[in-house]
């Protein structure tokens, strides 16, 4: 395998970042993450959260500055989003209700709930003005990708 | 993201969606797709070769079930990837538009409708 260090991009609150963050985990994340399932999740759950950041966590249009990084901790994918907007806890967000016919189908409110369910674990804080969001993806030992 | 749609058997408009259907790839389709879906009656949307799916994406097929809904058309799924389909199934879209297996059964349902 190889190098499993922690790996960190800084992004802006604009909605073409999201290609460039995109392209990041793409550019890594196939040759160092055995598991595609755990790659997919981790790619969801950050295009989620950055996406969140940047249509909601400057609600005056300022500039913000938007952290990622992602690395291995104890048998884990650990990815963490740290940004400098308006304070919002997404673990606090209550699950969407299901939507029990097309015409009743709210359009969006389930980013968050696909975090939720990607990841094995969130954990927020807000520090030093910033929030910051940490993301667990357990590794399955029975789900490494196929050889070639 | 790449669309491209085709005609087939029994008035369907078939349209094939290719690539991350995330934030970026939604909005590259967006515009095309709700056209397409407010033309056309019977639409099969092959997620075969989109191997990616956000919360953008599910936006823009949930918007084009429900234009196609309200003038009495009908939009379904076809093959989305393990992945892609869990992505559908967590978000609940998989209890609002049908998702199918094969063209076969896609078309069968919407000749039906």
């Amino acid at each position: 395998m190889a190098s499993v260090e922690a790996r960190r991009l800084v992004l802006r609150n604009d909605l073409a970042e999201l290609q460039r963050l995109a392209g990041w985990i793409q550019g890594w994340s196939d040759a160092i993450v055995p598991s595609s399932d755990v790659s997919f999740a981790v790619q969801l759950c950050l295009e989620e959260a950055v996406a969140n950041v940047i249509m909601y966590g400057s609600p005056k249009g300022g500039t913000l500055e938007i952290a990622v990084e992602v690395g291995r901790d104890d048998g884990a994918w650990v990815a963490l989003i740290e940004d400098n907007g308006r304070q919002f806890d997404p673990t606090t967000v209550p699950p969407p209700v299901p939507p029990t016919s097309l015409d009743d189908a709210k359009i969006g409110d389930v980013g968050i709930h696909l975090m939720r369910s990607f990841a094995d674990h969130m954990h927020y804080e807000r520090r030093d003005g910033r929030n910051r969001l940490t993301l667990r993806f357990v590794e399955p030992q029975a789900s490494v990708r196929p050889a070639g | 993201m790449d669309i491209a749609v085709e005609e087939i058997a029994g008035g369907i408009t078939k349209v094939g969606l290719r690539g991350r259907f995330d934030t970026t790839g939604a909005v590259v389709v967006e515009l095309p797709f709700n056209k397409i879906v407010t033309e056309k009656q019977k639409i099969i949307v092959d997620l075969s070769a989109v191997n990616f799916l956000a919360s953008y994406g599910i936006r823009v097929l949930l918007v084009g079930a429900k234009i196609a809904k309200a003038k009495d058309g009908k939009l379904v799924i076809l093959c989305p990837e393990n992945n892609v389909a869990k992505v559908l199934k967590t978000a609940g879209t998989d209890t609002l538009i049908p998702i199918f297996q094969s063209e076969g059964a896609a078309a069968e349902a919407l000749a039906a409708a």
